[in-house]
């Protein structure tokens, strides 16, 4: 992640993308936030983080971190393990050693063979036809015999 | 009218040379100006106070980040224009001012591209420059919504306001600018080493911040710009747009 100090020196204030960013928060491994923890930028998390986690960018998660609460991210790549509800606008990676305990809502889901999710998966978007219309059907269906009950009370 | 500060240390005879042709440039440039020499017992919030009174426009800081330090943590609040010509080593705020070292500082100074910088306040003193905690049993709140501990114990505490966080690690140097508008903390915990191996510094961890409370059942040292205070808890905010400085394009922010 850092560069070293010879030739390119690691500038927080701008990102991966070489697109102007805010700074990147990192929580070492050794380290435990407690409370809710927001950051404008790029989150980074090595340790513990007993809190919700809230940024509007990406959220790393990595190998042994551990976030005991609920995430709120643009983007997000888990390969530590969450114990809470997960919901990001954009892309969610799960990599291999990914361990989510709580339902997970992303516009786009990528999930590595080995990671575990226990929770319900949710995906805005979707477009099945034939569902939609047998559910329509079928509420409509309810509400005619509702009508044809009240007409025959009378 | 410009005022210019120099450090203690610029009477050695190896910066005569330098000063000699920055004096001639800054002539060519029409903004030459009444010398003051510092000195270790100079109270620089006084002097400077005293100078606007006599009608001084720009306070000019002459040497390196010691006197950067020295100087605006004290007058800080000092309604005047600063400039600052770096001679000599030990000049990393300059690099984060786009001032070149040495003789090329003087064009920067003619240019007067003033930019409203934001200072570091701790416990109603001012830094420009970082704050240190060495390794202390410290606990710390950020914005008053999270709070941060170590598994380890100790932790080493560096808040960078202009100078810019170093350190070493896995046979490199690293080296974060700090940017404007924010203040970053740099927590650093102690982690023991296997075996006989001494006790180590583990990866930094970084939270940018806008106000943050330190605090300890013993008092811990505080270092700032030069001085050393020891204290039991701390608050360190930042104080927006306090300064305003003559700043080079080639700035970090």
């Amino acid at each position: 992640m850092f560069k070293p100090n010879n030739d390119e020196q690691y500038n927080p204030s701008y990102n991966a993308s070489n697109e102007p960013d805010e700074v990147e928060t990192v929580v070492g491994p050794s380290v435990v936030v407690e409370g809710d923890f927001a950051s404008e930028g790029n989150i980074l998390v090595k340790g513990t983080v007993s809190g919700n986690v809230k940024t509007g960018k990406l959220l790393t998660v990595e190998h042994g971190a551990r976030i005991l609460a609920n995430i709120k991210a643009g983007s997000a790549v888990i390969s530590g393990s969450v114990k809470g509800n997960v919901r990001v606008l954009e892309r969610l990676e799960l990599t291999e050693s990914a361990q989510v305990d709580g339902d997970v809502t992303c516009k786009t889901l990528v999930v590595a063979a080995g990671a575990l999710v226990e929770g319900k998966v949710v995906m805005k978007g979707i477009e099945i036809e034939g569902i939609k219309n047998d559910k329509k059907k079928s509420s409509l269906r309810s509400k005619v015999k509702l009508a044809s009950d009240d007409k025959s009370d009378k | 009218m410009y005022v210019y500060l120099y450090d203690n240390f610029l009477k050695q005879k190896r910066y005569e040379s330098v000063l000699k042709a920055m004096e001639t440039k800054l002539t060519d440039y029409g903004i030459a100006g009444k010398i003051i020499r510092l000195q270790h017992y100079t109270s620089a919030e006084i002097l400077v106070e005293d100078e606007i009174r006599k009608g001084a426009k720009s306070i000019i800081i002459v040497g390196n980040d010691t006197t950067f330090g020295h100087v605006l943590s004290r007058a800080a609040s000092c309604k005047v224009t600063y400039g600052f010509l770096p001679v000599g080593s030990e000049n990393s705020i300059a690099e984060v001012l786009g001032i070149p070292v040495g003789v090329e500082a003087c064009d920067v100074l003619a240019r007067r591209r003033k930019l409203r910088l934001d200072v570091g306040w701790f416990n109603n003193k001012y830094f420009v420059s970082q704050l240190h905690i060495p390794p202390s049993n410290i606990a710390i709140e950020y914005d008053e919504s999270f709070k941060v501990s170590s598994n380890s114990g100790k932790m080493e505490l560096v808040v960078c306001n202009l100078k810019p966080f170093i350190w070493t690690g896995k046979g490199k140097d690293y080296v974060v600018h700090p940017q404007d508008g924010k203040l970053e903390a740099f927590l650093r915990p102690i982690i023991k080493g296997k075996m006989l191996k001494r006790e180590q510094y583990e990866s930094p961890s970084i939270f940018p911040f806008e106000e943050m409370v330190v605090s300890s059942k013993t008092p811990f040292p505080v270092e700032t710009d030069g001085q050393i205070s020891k204290e039991i808890k701390i608050t360190i905010k930042l104080a927006k747009s306090r300064i305003d400085m003559i700043v080079g394009k080639e700035r970090k922010f």
